[in-house]
């Protein structure tokens, strides 16, 4: 496919609708920023599906979310570059770290508070994100570090698209259908359904809840791993880095609504979006700003999200 | 032969005590009854025997064992199943969803079509609304649904915690002769009722729960004919 910008009607469009716009680049930079956007989106798309999984099933916000996306990003670094691991494979084994670490995370932290207010478990949640950062901090400095990895890049017309990004989003739409595909047509995602839905009942007709719920946990860690995993395949990062990521999470969960995996993905999509346009009317800096005046105006407007009905 | 034996059991919320030392005993193969006024704690005695609710003390055996402090989705596993208060269904998930999650225990598992073939003859209604979400059936609809969970599990003791709410007169009967089948297969039932006349009608043997204690039992046929029986809960 290839498209120049005469034969492309649409863009010019998009172009003509925002000429009185302060741009700060070309007209055809937009086509650029909104694909990096978009594809980022994806894979924020499944940061954001491990905050709202967890939530969902046990109305347990998981601050130590962002850690463990910066965990997924350090393993997939030290597979990468003390193994000599592709980081696709890379990414396969941090999921694996990632269900059993948050498994770990359960049985240890939250499993005692979890009937306890919400205060306590935010609190679990917030003491294993610090001794994860704390550590980290002492292994790994705060210096940046890169896989140094690419698969090159594809033109269509104005827009250039790196292969690791391309490559990170058709990653998330699998990672997505897995999900679907785990949670309705299996026994065991057929049990986090139902304790989700009613934990007491579950329990009654013999499902272990506690063991289900710790391993819905693992699964919320497993995807943040997988996100923090596949976004080191083309970002920087530090031990510190996660925390941007939780935060975009959370306004993409008040986005995609909560218990709605594809609703996460649109999320991110929109988030991704958002954040290709920014850039290219106001200095990026912005950029958190207006997510956050966008999540609080979400938060005023629709509580429940705008795209899940569900509480 | 007592299948089920509760000896003393004490249990309540936090500090507010709701049993008092019952003891109950039920035998294998018939139905038994625990009737009692509204907040006498039976709903309280069933969450106990299931360990939703951990007793203060007192003893719960099954089958000859000890399952005090065993929780419930192992008893559950054992055969000891309860259909709770208040239908507490899978919402969000399908009537056959439902009737798969009440299957869950590995006993009851390699008997899932025969026992969803039996569920569908009892409550056609059901299997006509296989695909539809719970939350969307209508309150009777609701309630065979979840005795329906109750009987995929595959019990060897079935509690049921106010069979007869929401449903119309002709289906409660219904129930019940379904019930009376199951026990002459071999199943133990124990029904919690606020319609006491039926519970007494059904049952082989009745316990009624004041004070906190289940001290007032004997064969529903004769507290039919008991005075107290009579006057307090039949309205006599
Ligand atoms: N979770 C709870 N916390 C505190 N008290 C409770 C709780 N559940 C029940 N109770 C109290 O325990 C007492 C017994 O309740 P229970 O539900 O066992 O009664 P019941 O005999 O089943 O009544 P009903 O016929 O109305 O269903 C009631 O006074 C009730 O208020
Ligand atoms: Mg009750």
């Amino acid at each position: 496919m290839c498209l120049s910008p005469s034969s492309q009607p649409s863009v010019e469009k998009i172009g003509s609708s925002l000429s009185k716009a302060v741009f700060r680049g070309g007209y055809m930079d937009i086509l650029a920023f909104l694909t990096d956007g978009l594809l980022i989106g994806f894979v924020y798309g499944i940061a954001a599906m491990g905050l709202t999984l967890i939530w969902g099933v046990m109305n347990v916000i998981n601050l130590s979310h962002g850690s463990i996306i910066a965990l997924g990003m350090f393993a997939l670094y030290f597979l990468f570059v003390s193994l000599g691991i592709n980081p696709y494979i890379g990414v396969v084994l941090v999921a694996v770290l990632g269900l059993l670490l948050g498994m770990v995370i359960y049985a240890v932290a939250i499993h005692r508070v979890i009937n306890a207010p919400h205060l306590s478990t935010l609190l679990a949640t917030f003491a294993v994100n610090m001794i994860i950062i704390g550590l980290g901090t002492t292994a790994f400095s705060t210096s940046p570090r890169n896989v140094d990895f690419s698969l090159g890049s594809m033109s269509i017309g104005p827009v250039t698209i790196l292969g690791t990004r391309a490559v990170a989003a058709i990653a998330s739409v699998l990672i997505t259908a897995a999900l679907y595909y785990f949670l309705y047509r299996t026994t065991l995602g057929k049990y986090v359904r139902a304790v989700t839905d009613n934990r007491a009942a579950a329990e009654l007709m013999g499902i272990p809840s506690a063991r289900v719920l710790a391993f819905s946990f693992g699964l919320g860690t497993m995807l943040a791993a997988i996100a923090g995993g596949l976004i080191a395949t083309f970002f920087p990062f530090t031990i510190l880095s996660g925390t941007t990521y939780e935060l975009k999470s959370f306004v993409i969960g008040v986005l995609g609504g909560v218990g709605n995996p594809l609703g996460a993905l649109i999320g991110g999509l929109i988030l991704g979006t958002f954040e290709g346009i920014i850039p290219y009317f106001l200095p990026t800096s912005w950029v958190p700003v207006l997510e956050f005046i966008l999540f609080v105006v979400i938060l005023l407007v629709r509580p429940t999200g705008l795209l899940g009905a569900k509480k | 032969m007592a299948i089920l034996e509760i000896k003393d059991i004490t249990s309540g919320y936090g500090e507010v005590q709701i049993l008092w030392g019952s003891t109950m005993s039920l035998q294998e193969g018939k139905i038994t009854s625990l009737v009692g006024a509204n907040g006498a704690g039976k709903t309280t005695m069933l969450r106990t025997i299931m360990g939703l609710v951990k007793p203060k003390t007192g003893t719960i055996t099954f089958e000859g064992k000890d399952v005090s402090q065993i929780s419930a989705h192992v008893k559950a596993e054992m055969g000891l199943v309860l259909v709770p208060e208040g239908r507490q269904l899978f919402s969000d998930m399908s009537v056959e969803e439902n009737l798969e999650m009440g299957a869950a225990p590995k006993r009851a598992k390699p008997r899932f079509d025969a026992n969803i073939k039996r569920v569908f003859e009892i409550f056609p209604r059901l299997e006509e609304r296989r695909r539809q979400k719970a939350r969307t059936l209508s309150g009777g609809e609701q309630q065979m649904l979840a005795v329906a969970r109750g009987i995929m599990s595959e019990p060897k003791v079935l509690m049921i915690d106010e069979l007869s709410l929401g449903l119309a007169p002709v289906l409660v009967l219904d129930l019940f002769h379904t019930l009376q089948k199951l026990r002459g297969e071999g199943l133990t039932v124990l029904l919690v009722e606020q319609n006491v006349q039926m519970a007494l009608a059904v049952s082989d043997y009745t316990y009624v729960l004041q004070h906190g204690k289940a001290d007032l039992h004997g064969p529903s046929r004769d507290l039919v004919n008991d005075t107290h029986i009579r006057s307090a809960y039949l309205g006599m």
